[in-house]
This record gives C-alpha cells, sequence and structure tokens, in this order.
C-alpha cells in the first residue's frame, strides 16, 4: 500500500461537509413528518373496504416500494414540472420526492402491524362493551403503532441514507459537499470516508435505539 | 460387540462435580458403576440434576472434578488446575441419547434423518445405510413414514424415529432424558414399548423419567437422585418398594399420590 | 404538451443492453454477497469474540451508510488504496457484493437464531463432526429459514444496483438517462425505465410472502 493518507486535508472542508450535513437533515426531517403522517393514511386506504380506494392507494405503494430511490428522484426533478407545469425549488422537490418514498414504505408498515394485532383483543375489545370506534382507539391502534415503530424508525433511517442520491440532481447536501470537496482537493479517500463517517455517526445510534425498542416490546409481549 | 475388558464396568464414574455457574452446583460428586446389559432408571425431583447427569455422559457438558471411563478406556476428564474438561470424541461415538424434544432434523425425510450420520461421519455407503434404516422403520412400525419430513408426524411416532436414528450407530449404551414427557397420554405406550423391545435384546440403557410404572417395569437397577448426589440405589423392588432412606419414600409417596 | 410513448420502442434495444447489464451486476452481486453473508452471519453468532466484534462493526457500518457513499468509496479509493486498477463494472459489483453481505449476514443470523440449541446436542449425540454439523444440520436448515429475507434483500439490492449508473456503468439507469438527455423527453423514457424496474421486482416481493409462509409451515417441527 503506497497511499499516504492526509486526514487534514478535509479539516479545511469540514465547514463545508457541516453545511450539507444540515441540508441531509433538514431532507430526512422533513420526509419524516410527512412520511409518517401520510404513510398512516395511506394505510387505512390500502385496507379500506371500496376497491376504489383500494387500487389506486396499493399501486402507489407497491410502485414506490418496486422502483429504484434513484430513478424516483431523477423522475420527479425531471418529469413533475414538464407534467404538472409547475417549478418548485430544489428542497422541495427533494423533499417531495423521499416523502412519497417514505411514505409508502410506512404505509406498509402500518398496514402489516394493524393487521398482525391479534383477534383475541378485538375479541376481548367486544366482551368489555366497546363500540368499534373504541376498538380501534383504544386496542388496535396503541397496539399497531407499538408494533410499527421499530420498522418506522428504521425506514427513517433508510431515508436519511437515501437523501444521499439527491446530490445526483445537485441538491447541495453532505454527499454533494463530499464529492466536490474530494474532486477539489484531490483527497477522494480522506473525503469520502470522513463523509460515510459521518453519515454512519447518525444513522448507528438512531438504529440502536430502534433495536432497543424492538427488544422492550418483544420482551412486554411475553 | 465385545467388551474390551469383560470385567470392567461399562460406565465407572468417580468423584463427579458439575456447576453452571458458582452458585448453580448441580453434581456434587457422584460415583457409580454400570455394568454391561444394566437397565439404570433414574428418579428423582426436578432440578436433582438427573438431565445434567446424561448430558455430562453424552459428552455435551464440561465438568469440574472427576473422571469418567467407559468399557475400560479413559473417556471424560477434569482438568480442575485448567479448569477444561477432556472428552474422547472416539468412545463418545459408542453412545447414544435421545432427547425430550426429538430433534429430529426438520429439513431431511426420516430416512435422511437415519442415514445422516452413519453416512457422513462413519463413511458407511448410502444404500447399506438405507437398507439398516429401512429395517429399523420396519421394526418400530415406521415403514410407511420412510419418505415424509418430520413436521408430518406425531409425536409417539417422531420419538420411535430418534430411538432409530440412534440405533443406527449401533451403540453400546443408549440414554434415554424424559422421552415420553412431551407426548400426549395415548402416545405413551408405542414410544415405551420400543424401549421395551430393546431392553429384551440386552441392550444397556440409563433412563430419566417421570413415569414410575414404566421404571418399575423396565429397570433392572433404580437411582434416586436429589440434590446432586445419588441418595438411593439398588434393584427395583427395593428402592420402590420398600426404600431405605426417608427422602426416597416421601418422594415415592408424593409422587404416586399425584399420580393415581 | 403532449406525451408519445410508443416512440421509446426505438430506444429498446438500447434499454435492453442496459436491462442487461442491470441483471448482470444484480446477479453477481447476489451470488457473491449472499455467501459472503453466510460466513459474516456465524461469525456474528460465533462464540469467539474478535470474530463477534469484527462482523458486528462491518455490518453496522455497511447498514449504517449510504449504498452511494460505499459506490464512490469503492470506486474512488481502492483502485489508489490498492494500486491496481479496477474496471467500473468491477468496482460495481465488489461494492454492491460488500453491501449485500452486510445485508444478508442479518438475515442469516436471525435464521441461525431460531435453530433450537437441540439441533446441535442432537449432531453431538450422532457424533458429527463440526464440519458435518454446519454443512448437513445448519447451512440447509438456515438458507430454507432466511430465504423469504434473502430474496427481499435480493429486491432491494436489485433496486441500488441502479446506482451504479452514478460513476458511470451502463445499467438501465444510465441508459435511461442518457437517452432521456439526448431526446428531452425524460416523461416517457423515465417513467418506462421506472415501469422495467418495477415489472421485475413487483413480482419478488410477491414471491416473498408466498414462501414465507411455506417455508415456515414445512420446518415447524
Ligand atoms: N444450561 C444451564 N444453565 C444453568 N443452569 C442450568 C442449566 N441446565 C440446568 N440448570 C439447572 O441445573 C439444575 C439441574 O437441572 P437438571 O435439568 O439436571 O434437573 P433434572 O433433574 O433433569 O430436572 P427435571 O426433572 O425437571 O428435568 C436445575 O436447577 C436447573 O435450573
Ligand atoms: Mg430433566
Amino acid at each position: 500500500m503506497t497511499y499516504t493518507f492526509d486526514f487534514m486535508a478535509v479539516r479545511h472542508g469540514l465547514g463545508v461537509l457541516f453545511d450539507g450535513l444540515l441540508v441531509t437533515l433538514e431532507l430526512t426531517v422533513a420526509a419524516n413528518v410527512i412520511g409518517l403522517t401520510f404513510g398512516f393514511g395511506l394505510a387505512l386506504l390500502v385496507m379500506h373496504r371500496w376497491a376504489v380506494l383500494r387500487w389506486p392507494a396499493s399501486l402507489f405503494v407497491e410502485f414506490f416500494r418496486c422502483t429504484p430511490a434513484i430513478i424516483q428522484i431523477v423522475w420527479f426533478f425531471y418529469c413533475v414540472p414538464m407534467l404538472f407545469d409547475v417549478y418548485l425549488d430544489a428542497m422541495t422537490m427533494g423533499i417531495l420526492a423521499l416523502a412519497c418514498n417514505l411514505t409508502a414504505f410506512n404505509a406498509e408498515a402500518y398496514r402489516a402491524a394493524i393487521q398482525a394485532v391479534p383477534r383475541d383483543y378485538r375479541d376481548a375489545g367486544i366482551a368489555l362493551g366497546l363500540n368499534g370506534w373504541q376498538r380501534i382507539r383504544y386496542i388496535v391502534l396503541p397496539t399497531a403503532f407499538r408494533a410499527a415503530l421499530p420498522v418506522l424508525v428504521s425506514n427513517g433511517i433508510g431515508i436519511f441514507q437515501q437523501t444521499a442520491l439527491v446530490a445526483i440532481v445537485a441538491l447541495q447536501d453532505l454527499m454533494y459537499m463530499g464529492k466536490s470537496l474530494a474532486t477539489e482537493s484531490y483527497r477522494p479517500i480522506e473525503t469520502f470516508t470522513v463523509v460515510a463517517l459521518i453519515y454512519f455517526a447518525v444513522s448507528f445510534p438512531v438504529s440502536q435505539l430502534a433495536s432497543w425498542f424492538e427488544h422492550r416490546r418483544d420482551r412486554l409481549a411475553r | 460387540m465385545m467388551s474390551t475388558n469383560t470385567s470392567a464396568p461399562l460406565v465407572s464414574i468417580r468423584g463427579l462435580h458439575k456447576a453452571y455457574s458458582p452458585t448453580v452446583q448441580v453434581i456434587k460428586g457422584i460415583d457409580l458403576d454400570m455394568h454391561a446389559g444394566d437397565r439404570l432408571v433414574v428418579i428423582g425431583p426436578s432440578g436433582g440434576g438427573k438431565s445434567t447427569l446424561l448430558r455430562v455422559l453424552m459428552g455435551l457438558e464440561t465438568i469440574d472434578k472427576g473422571s469418567i471411563a467407559f468399557d475400560g478406556q479413559p473417556y471424560i476428564q477434569a482438568d480442575e488446575a485448567r479448569g477444561k474438561t477432556s472428552i474422547d470424541t472416539k468412545v463418545r461415538n459408542s453412545i447414544g441419547m435421545v432427547f425430550q424434544n426429538y430433534t429430529l432434523f426438520p429439513h431431511l425425510t426420516i430416512v435422511e434423518n437415519l442415514i445422516l450420520a452413519p453416512c457422513k461421519s462413519r463413511g458407511e455407503k448410502e444404500s447399506v445405510a438405507k437398507d439398516r434404516a429401512l429395517t429399523f422403520l420396519t421394526r418400530f412400525g415406521l415403514r410407511d413414514k420412510a419418505t415424509v419430513y418430520p413436521s408430518q408426524l406425531s409425536g409417539g411416532q417422531k420419538q420411535r424415529v430418534a430411538i432409530a436414528r440412534a440405533l443406527m450407530l449401533d451403540p453400546k449404551l443408549m440414554l434415554f432424558d424424559e422421552v415420553t414427557s412431551a407426548l400426549d397420554p395415548e402416545l405413551v405406550a408405542e414410544v415405551e414399548q420400543v424401549i421395551q423391545q430393546l431392553a429384551l435384546q440386552n441392550l444397556s440403557m440409563m433412563i430419566v423419567t417421570h413415569d414410575m410404572w414404566f421404571a418399575k417395569n423396565i429397570a433392572s437397577r433404580v437411582l434416586f437422585c436429589a440434590g446432586g448426589t445419588i441418595v438411593e440405589d439398588g434393584p427395583p423392588e427395593q428402592v420402590m418398594g420398600a426404600p431405605r432412606e426417608e427422602r426416597t419414600r416421601e418422594f415415592l409417596s408424593r409422587v404416586f399420590h399425584i399420580g393415581a | 404538451m403532449d406525451y408519445n410513448f410508443a416512440f421509446v420502442l426505438r430506444y429498446q434495444d438500447a434499454l435492453l443492453v442496459g436491462l442487461k447489464m442491470t441483471v448482470l451486476v444484480s446477479l453477481a452481486s447476489i451470488a457473491i454477497g449472499c455467501l459472503w453473508g453466510f460466513v459474516l452471519g456465524m461469525a456474528r453468532g460465533s462464540s469467539l469474540r474478535w470474530a463477534r466484534a469484527l462482523a458486528t462493526v462491518y455490518i453496522e457500518f455497511f447498514r449504517g451508510t449510504p449504498v452511494i457513499v460505499q459506490l464512490f468509496w469503492v470506486f474512488f479509493c481502492l483502485p489508489l488504496l490498492l494500486g491496481i486498477e479496477l474496471s467500473n463494472m468491477a468496482s460495481g459489483i465488489v461494492a454492491l457484493s460488500l453491501y449485500m453481505g452486510a445485508i444478508s449476514a442479518e438475515s442469516f443470523r436471525a435464521a441461525l437464531k431460531t435453530i433450537s440449541p437441540d439441533q446441535h446436542n442432537a449432531c453431538v449425540a450422532l457424533g458429527l463432526s463440526r464440519y458435518a454439523e454446519i454443512r448437513y444440520v445448519l447451512m440447509p436448515q438456515a438458507i430454507l429459514r432466511a430465504i423469504p429475507t434473502l430474496l427481499s434483500n435480493c429486491v432491494s439490492l436489485f433496486k441500488e444496483s441502479a446506482l451504479v449508473s452514478a460513476v458511470g456503468m451502463a445499467d438501465l439507469m444510465f441508459v435511461g438517462q442518457n437517452i432521456s438527455n439526448a431526446t428531452a423527453r425524460p416523461v416517457e423514457v423515465l417513467t418506462v425505465v421506472a415501469l422495467i424496474y418495477f415489472v421485475i421486482a413487483f413480482p419478488l416481493t410477491r414471491g416473498v410472502t408466498v414462501l414465507e409462509r411455506k417455508v415456515l409451515k414445512g420446518l415447524a417441527v
């Protein structure tokens, strides 16, 4: 190995990387807020009695789950302005693209969790004289939300990582800053290593938190 | 299958101690000689260390003190100084064991379960092993189950397969740890009959069971174990019929009351 | 503005070449990544502390960073570090295999964990060697139980493979973007490309659900 490391070269770029990280976090938080709320609504539609609501909702979910995130983002940036004749700033576009993706994944997580609530619980609700709405409000939803939480968190981390893709369509996030810094400084190894470490430093603690939740949930279930 | 030394006991345990952790002392000094052809039944209260004794004999656990010889050869030795246990795996191969929960391999058919060890660790030819397997299955009334998977069998059938699987290796000693405990009551008899069959062929075995009637019928010798030691040891008529020790008497009166 | 999806047909040869590349890269990375993942999964559940620690760090790191960063890292840095030339294709496959190893390791580890310790006891009682135990008892069961999640891992990898376009590999995504730029018709081209990915990935995700039910039933002892 002949390469000599010079992580100092990256030090001067840290400020830029930090600016990039802020953009990344902004994208992540906004996409998660949208994904958590709309995902729930979409899950209800996916399970709806009426096929007219169920079918389009399922199609939306499956489409976003079964295509690469990068094409969704590129598609958004190129096609939405042409199709709808709206011109939004890059940040809004990025958030919307990521939010659609996350909404689909979260809808699936909510649906699986709601359908996994054991029948016994609902039966117990009936035996206790709760009406339909009360059973959903006090039994089904709390149980389902607890069950879905780990998946929701890991989907959220997934989106944090997917934000790196918007760099490709020129939003100045962490990945984008990393790329230009690498080219400017001729120090790709140090730069990309530091960039990777920053991503890791954010997502690792959160994923640990998710598995802690999961552990606790499994313990409670027993 | 000649014993290498006809006068030596088949199993000879000396000063056996075993703890799972410093606070969980499970076997607190056991000395035991068992002779070829013995059918040793171990009874005693739950947590008394019966399963542990069998697992140690099978070479599944380390020990803290003592040694075990099998068929006149050193088998298991505790190296107290280094805190290690040496187990002679060659000797171990002449012992077979059947567990409470069948432990069949779920991804293999019944015949494949039977021939796996003979083929893969003894290098037996597959066709030969298969013939032997079918003979065993026929003997145990399972000929038609040869090509199905374990999930399609009843508990009693699974346990008979597990016994056949162990017998495929021609063990000189068979260990049975509560092999009927997981079964529905009506399936217990079919498994016990298979063990009776083996008894008629003079196979040496050590059996842990909570079924006192079965114990009385099959045993040539009974051990009463409690608190990690052998409390009483003798022929079934004596240990179960006229126990000398107060603890044995108390245990028996309790189980026979509950059983009745 | 009017749309003309039929014109995309004119580019079907180019798209097909791109699709072939996508499938090739995915299959190669899946094959290499699964083997690597089994080793990592065993290491993660092993009793050797250093093996466990190394595997854990590896897996967490690759799961905790964006695949595109990994791809750029392998693409720009590995050649410098190793002092060798790596073709675009080789770096793409290396990066995706490393990632596949990390995600499939989790599937294997979870599968290995559901195999009860009694199976090990039975192997000892039957005098099976450690090798025979792994080869004939643990591995087949781990693979069978892991199949549903492995299949979802494969779908994920297939989707992530679109990223190799960012380092200039001529896969489906790359070809699609080129055509879209050249013709200035992103709506038709990008939509068709997305549909091609969908048509492949969707049946696979359905398959996961079916397999899950089948496998779990077959292995219930
Ligand atoms: N792997 C283990 N780790 C720690 N403690 C154990 C372990 N296995 C058994 N023990 C403990 O050792 C003691 C003896 O267990 P063992 O299974 O030998 O008893 P037993 O006589 O077979 O009881 P039973 O009739 O309930 O099967 C028990 O107190 C048990 O909790
Ligand atoms: Mg026991």
